[in-house]
């Protein structure tokens, strides 16, 4: 009886199994493989890292997630533990429009740059009403930034929010009696008791930056990321080895970040995706 | 505490207003642009519809291909995903675990990575490349992650180990379970993954851009195609097509996770009076077409029954027991020393190492599964379906076995009416209170007249009264029932008041067998005498048939004396020692504390024997510490117990 259950469960285990096997263990392998079947064999990694253009890729692309990623965590962890914590009258409308672009896909919020900082944009015609000249963001760095705050901060929002909801409020009013003041709670209390949610909702955070690519598609801009740039070696250059080699950095990269996070703050940043 | 609008409190708001506007400020452009007749002249200009006459006309088979995928991505998940993750809740192994560590991979792996991997490896077939399933396949790498994930935690969350053995115990077999009580209490879990799958599917671009062909763009892709034609008007219009077809999906989504309020519960204490009705018991005339409910026991027994578990614990020593037909014995012991092993052994969920047999009457059962045992078992945590009502829980042994309606509710009724829980039965689990969940926990397991019912501390969560109050009721019901039932508790009083037998165990062995008035009067060892009730313990030198001790000395009975004179051990019961006035040769004393107790008082005696000793008295008089007592201890109540 155990042995037919076990048979049984292996059963209804074995059809996922399969599937993401063929259509993601090997076809991942079969990248590898590819990577270091063009010319420079697998000379073609130390090519990605040592020719400037791809390095200097690199770096803008990794920066930009960084920094998106710090401003996201403060911007989120302070409205997520406020949303958290206060009841108040359009509490559930705030929520729910702070989470409506969970959903949108990168295309979508590029656009939504586009029409916030692009030439026909609010920003701009704001700032060319008042001081006679309009200012363009959407199509720089800055533009970029703000793309990937647009993207991140809902979820980072709602994971924290969660967060914060399970946190025993009895340690801050321990705090609180001991005669902690709000600033020392905070600190003291309930940044550490968020840490692990931080962590985990940071390193998603970055690893969904590192990857991103509809936004920069759709803003064009001059400064390239890498997920651009595997792109155009891949459907303009035809450099199937390159973009094989550069796609499996960029895995390498987020794929550390995100197991840094899980040995740091345990196994919360699954669950958290 | 907090002032409601204190600098913090509004600077806190204002952030989370300034986000806000950041995010929905740029969708309400949106919106404007595409429902205006000139987006750089804005409302002004008029409003119209024809930017979406004109998305309808580009884009529509977009938007058709979008759900189709969206649709189809959802049944892969499903059907894939719900069964692989019970397999994995089920099933703790290294190949399971690898998969739920394989599983997080696709959130780390760049969806561009993942759609060059599958161009590198499939691109060659070039029908499948050209298809819609080649997008789709993209889809359920991506989105498969989040159903396992999601089923998996409500699995966690339901403890669906007891619900799947209550309704092993009731006769469901494996895929019985599967259907009628893993995917009804996982609902919203499967729920909940499959509008995230729906949602992701229909916004994926990263692996889709890659993926597409001419011939397969979704909605994203056509997004894209409209924004590069850079007119602001048409993107914005086919954008507000997007916004309306993931609103809904979105509200779903919050109501599916917002917590349902519990209705509040108050926990009647059951009338002390509350026996079971026999009437109910003893089917009347009418009823007689129905078996009975009483004399289904049978007679059970153990055969060196021993059990280790993966891990190495030794759960249990070799084992053996019998159990005549429609007695009730009681499994009574610390916590940890192997009692819930033993009844698993006895109803099929645990099976004993090799050698050891479990017979129900003449019949071997030890490789029969719990679902073909018919053994009636009571949870601890009631195991309760939450997707049944009450009257469907108490039916469900029955339906299993294929009992016919009309019998079920009659059979359900008689039950109803036995607990005394008539007026629940078409309440949902959730608005039970504790006691009337064991009600219609014990109504389940005794509704398929069990040949054996099998009780593991049913009455542990329950809070003191109402524990006392069901146990005169479950003692009731037991001997009416006339049914063989083994009852674990550590709880002696329990134990006492409800066992034909008691075994008293220690650590993965029997300590001793007998009634509770042999174990309590008879106790063989002193970890048993020491377990139930409290014993005393008067340490001394025999001389000349007394026991000498620092408060006086006792004359000894022969049974207890000993073959010499020498230091010897000897026990005795707080009830059997009384005290005396002065002069009259009892041993002398000092009071350390006394315990009133209603009907008694509880003495705490020094100097009389080494390490004090503890006696009963009336309740009436009153003592103070330091309080010189003599007391006298009745020679045939002294007992001589093994270490
Ligand atoms: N599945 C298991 N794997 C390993 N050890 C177990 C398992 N179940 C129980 N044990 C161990 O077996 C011993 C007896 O457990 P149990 O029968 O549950 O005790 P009781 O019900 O008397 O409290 C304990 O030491 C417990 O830790
Ligand atoms: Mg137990």
């Amino acid at each position: 009886m155990e042995n037919r259950n076990t048979l049984l469960l292996t059963a209804m285990f074995t059809p996922a199994l399969v599937v993401f096997t063929a259509f993601f263990l090997l076809p991942l392998a079969r990248l590898a493989v590819e990577s270091s079947l063009g010319p420079s064999g697998v000379g073609i990694y130390i090519a990605a890292i040592t020719t400037p253009r791809y390095l200097e890729t690199l770096g803008y692309t990794v920066f930009l997630s960084a920094s998106v990623t710090l401003v996201t965590l403060v911007v989120s962890g302070v409205s997520g533990v406020f949303l958290a914590r206060n009841e108040f009258r359009g509490r559930s409308l705030l929520v729910s429009l702070l989470t409506f672009p969970l959903a949108f896909p990168g295309v979508v919020v590029g656009f939504m740059i586009i029409l916030l900082a692009g030439r026909q944009g609010l920003i701009g015609d704001i700032t060319g009403c008042l001081f006679g000249a309009k200012v363009v963001l959407a199509y720089s760095m800055t533009g970029l930034f703000l793309g990937y705050l647009y993207f991140s901060i809902p979820r980072t929002i709602t994971t924290l929010m969660a967060s914060a909801e399970k946190l025993d409020r009895s340690l801050e009013e321990a705090a609180r009696s001991l005669g902690a003041s709000p600033w020392r709670v905070t600190r003291d209390v309930l940044i550490p008791a968020l840490v692990p949610g931080l962590i985990s909702s940071g390193a998603i955070c970055f690893a969904t930056s590192m990857g991103a690519f509809g936004t920069a598609f759709t803003l064009a801009t001059h400064i390239d990321v890498l997920p651009i740039v595997i792109y155009t070696e891949f459907t303009l250059m035809a450099n199937i080895a390159m973009a094989a080699a550069l796609s499996i950095f960029l895995g390498a990269i987020t794929w550390a970040a995100l197991s840094v996070a899980r040995a740091v703050a345990g196994n919360t940043v699954a669950a958290a995706g | 505490m907090k002032r409601r609008f204190s600098p913090a409190f509004t600077a806190q708001l204002g952030l989370t207003l300034a986000v806000c506007g950041f995010l929905i400020v740029p969708v309400v452009q949106s919106v404007v642009a595409g429902l205006t007749e000139n987006f750089m002249v804005g409302v002004k200009s008029g409003l119209t519809l024809r930017w979406f006459v004109k998305v309808w006309g580009l884009y529509r088979e977009t938007i058709a291909l979008s759900i189709l995928i969206g649709l189809a991505c959802l049944a892969c998940a499903l059907v894939l995903g719900v069964p692989a993750a019970y397999a994995m809740v089920k099933r703790q192994n290294r190949l399971t675990r690898l998969f739920e560590e394989l599983l997080v991979t696709p959130l780390a792996v760049p969806g561009l990575a993942i759609a060059l991997a599958l161009i590198v490896h499939y691109g060659a077939f070039t029908a499948f490349r050209r298809s819609w399933a080649f997008i789709l396949a993209g889809h359920v790498i991506f989105t498969l992650p989040f159903m396992v994930r999601s089923v998996i935690a409500i699995m966690h969350a339901i403890r669906l180990k007891d619900l799947e053995e209550g309704a092993a115990s009731l006769g469901a077999g494996f895929g019985r379970r599967f259907v009628q009580i893993v995917i009804p209490n996982a609902v919203p879990g499967i729920l909940a993954g499959a509008l995230m799958v729906f949602t992701l599917s229909i916004g994926e671009f990263n692996l889709t851009w890659m993926l597409h062909t001419p011939q397969t763009k979704t909605l994203p892709v056509g997004l894209a195609d409209s924004y590069a034609s850079m007119r602001l008007e048409i993107g914005s219009a086919y954008t507000i097509v997007f916004f309306l077809m993931i609103i809904p999906l979105l509200v779903a989504m919050q109501w599916v996770a917002k917590p349902r309020p519990r209705t509040f519960v108050m926990e009647a204490i059951a009338p002390a009076t509350a026996l079971p009705d026999r009437r109910a018991v003893f089917p009347s005339a009418a009823d007689r077409s129905d078996e009975p409910v009483t004399g289904s026991g049978t007679a059970l027994r153990l055969q060196g029954c021993a059990k280790t578990f993966a891990d190495g614990t030794r759960a249990l020593e070799p084992f053996d027991l019998s159990v005549e037909a429609g007695e009730t014995v009681v499994i009574l012991g610390p916590s940890g020393c192997g009692k819930t092993t033993l009844l698993r052994i006895i109803a099929g969920l645990e099976s004993p190492d090799p050698g050891g047999r479990v017979y129900f009457g003449g019949e071997d059962v030890t490789e029969v599964p719990i679902e073909r045992r018919n053994v009636g078992m009571v949870f601890q945590s009631y195991a309760l379906f939450p997707n049944m009502t009450v009257a469907e829980n108490i039916a469900y042994g029955l339906k299993v076995r294929g009992v016919d309606t009309a019998r079920r509710n009659r059979r359900v009724s008689q039950m109803l009416e036995m607990m005394k829980i008539g007026e629940l039965r078409n309440r949902p689990i959730e608005q039970l209170s504790g006691g009337q969940k064991q009600r219609v926990a014990l109504a389940r397991a005794i509704a398929i007249r069990p040949r054996v019912l099998l009780l593991d501390e049913p009455l542990t969560a329950l809070d003191a009264k109402l524990r006392d109050a069901l146990r005169v009721e479950i003692d009731g019901l037991l001997r009416s029932l006339g049914i063989t039932a083994i009852y674990v508790t550590h709880d002696q009083a329990e134990a006492m008041a409800l066992g034909d037998r008691i075994v008293v165990m220690n650590i993965a062995r029997v300590a001793q067998v007998g009634t509770p008035r042999e174990i309590y009067f008879a106790p063989r060892t002193r970890f048993v005498a020491e377990f139930i009730g409290t014993i005393n313990r008067l340490k001394g030198r025999v001389q000349g048939g007394r026991l000498i001790l620092p408060g006086g000395s006792l004359p000894l009975p022969e049974r207890v004396r000993g073959p010499a004179d020498g230091e010897i051990e000897l026990f005795f019961r707080p009830e059997h020692a009384r005290l005396v006035d002065p002069g009259q040769g009892g041993l002398q004393a000092t009071v350390a504390a006394s315990f009133f107790m209603g009907d008694r008082t509880r003495l705490l005696l020094e100097g009389a024997a080494e390490g004090g000793l503890t006696i009963e008295t009336a309740g009436n008089r009153c003592f103070r510490k330091g309080q010189r007592v003599e007391v006298v201890v009745e020679p045939d109540a002294l007992l001589r117990l093994d270490a």
